[in-house]
């Protein structure tokens, strides 16, 4: 029952209060890419929660061999980058050869698997000395927390499009990173940060 | 798709200004947003992008032509960790070099950046090793010089520093370390940006024929490079592509103006900004 509780803590903790794309900017250039596709959120959330938590239980594994308790940042990064292109060429051998899977599949499988967001949640739980149930949370979570940005994004950015109030030169991407801004400083928000020394 | 007369020089005004990664392509946000709260910290970020970025551009321009596409984007992965990793531990076991924890984690992120995976795959491995290294040295150049400003504006009102040298202000306003801040910050150099490329681009008065035929030149490849990489978005096999339609080559000084104007103003549409018609400009 712990792990249980331990694994949907750590998940709502990475998906509300530590947004790791609208709080950490991880992931953010796919999930504005993401959001002009709708249709697609359902697809990209099962397939980076799924690349999350491979990758960060196995490298949760690996971090419990002794060898690597005090290995240099530099190793550190070559092992979890190494785990995570073994996870996707696995994936997508199987996807390709087993399930005959078309190239437009394999393209969506890249990017949800081999961006920034789904190499950092490995970083995270070994910063954040996570057990094992926390890696599983945390890794559902960030899938969740990149859809839960692309929506907001994706809403956002139709409301942006219809506004003719917008000075013409801050139409389009000026003010899509201004709201983006203001997405992020509602999540900075739950973080409870004094925003002037 | 190779431009063999393109120079780098065009190729420096198109990857770094017009099609700048940052704030008009929107990739490679994770550093920029992340990592960038220093001044130190974006030289050694823009130095590892560029390193990163050129060698994995020109080994893809060199060996992975014939390599399926989805084996070529975890090799770009490797390939980025084989070159960041080694000089990472360098610093950290063979030198007195003090990194932060911030940097030992966002540096190798670059290797899985989404810049790199874009450029190799939509230029790189289209173009010969020449081009390609022209393209992703601009890229890296963009992405660096927006880094720089970004770091040293952040330190300087976020840490109430610059290069590490206090300075006196007045107040110290923290959220400017913070993603939200930067985000703020780039909102506003994209705009600066949009509207320097519309004063040198699409102001009809104030632009020489010179001024015209240079962007013509630069966009003959420019817009055929952001086709393509909406198309690694848009997630569409080569399959699906619709044949491309042939546009009659413009003759006089006038038509050449006016043809300029409409590809920048297609490319700016396709990129989702849309300018206002001709017919309304101040």
């Amino acid at each position: 029952m712990k792990i249980i509780s331990d694994l949907l803590m750590t998940a709502l903790y990475t998906v509300f209060i530590q947004n790791l794309v609208l709080s950490s900017g991880l992931g953010m250039s796919e999930a504005i890419r993401v959001s002009t596709k709708p249709g697609t959120f359902g697809k990209f959330a099962v397939m980076i929660s799924g690349f999350s938590v491979v990758t960060s239980v196995l490298c949760s594994l690996i971090d419990k061999i002794s060898f690597m308790s005090d290995v240099t940042y530099a190793v550190r990064a070559a092992v979890y980058g190494g785990i995570l292109a073994a996870v996707f060429i696995i994936t997508a051998v199987v996807a390709r050869f087993v399930f005959k899977a078309s190239p437009k599949f394999l393209g969506t499988l890249g990017i949800a698997a081999l961006n920034t967001l789904v190499l950092a949640v490995p970083y995270i739980n070994h910063s954040a000395a996570y057990s094992f149930a926390d890696s599983i949370g945390s890794g559902i979570g960030a899938g969740i927390a990149f859809v839960l940005a692309a929506a907001l994004i994706s809403r956002g950015s139709a409301i942006l499009a219809e506004n003719e109030s917008i000075p013409e030169v801050f139409k389009g991407t000026p003010a899509m990173f201004l709201y983006v801004a203001m997405l992020s400083l509602a999540f900075t928000g739950f973080s409870d940060v004094n925003l002037f020394a | 798709m190779s431009n063999t007369n393109i120079s780098f020089k065009d190729m420096l005004v198109k990857g770094a200004l017009i099609f700048n990664p940052v704030l008009i392509q929107l990739v490679g946000l994770c550093p920029v947003v992340a990592a960038s709260t220093t001044l130190a910290g974006s030289v050694a970020l823009s130095v590892a992008l560029f390193v990163e970025l050129t060698a994995t551009c020109v080994i893809a321009s060199a060996l992975f032509k014939k390599v399926p596409r989805w084996v070529r984007v975890p090799l770009y992965l490797i390939i980025g960790l084989a070159l960041i990793c080694p000089i990472l531990w360098y610093i950290e076991t063979k030198t007195l070099i003090n990194i932060s924890l911030g940097m030992k984690i966002y540096i190798p992120l670059i290797a899985i950046n989404s810049v790199t995976a874009v450029h190799c795959e939509q230029f790189a491995v289209k173009n010969s090793v020449r081009h390609a290294f022209y393209d992703a040295a601009a890229v890296s150049i963009g992405a660096s010089a927006v880094m720089l400003i970004v770091g040293a504006t952040r330190e300087i009102f976020g840490s109430g520093s610059l290069a590490g040298v206090k300075l006196e202000l007045p107040v110290i306003f923290k959220g400017m370390a913070m993603p939200f801040g930067c985000l703020i910050l780039l909102g506003f150099m994209a705009a600066g940006l949009k509207a320097f490329l519309n004063y040198r681009y699409l102001g009809e008065d104030e632009a020489e024929p010179d001024d015209i035929q240079e962007a013509e030149k630069i966009l003959d490849s420019g817009v055929e490079e952001v086709e393509i990489f909406d198309e690694f978005w848009s997630e569409q096999t080569e399959e699906e592509q619709p044949e491309p339609e042939e546009k009659a080559q413009p003759e006089t000084k006038e038509e050449i103006r006016d043809s300029a104007n409409e590809d920048i103003e297609d490319f700016f549409r396709s990129i989702g900004i849309d300018y206002y018609e001709k017919g309304d400009e101040q």
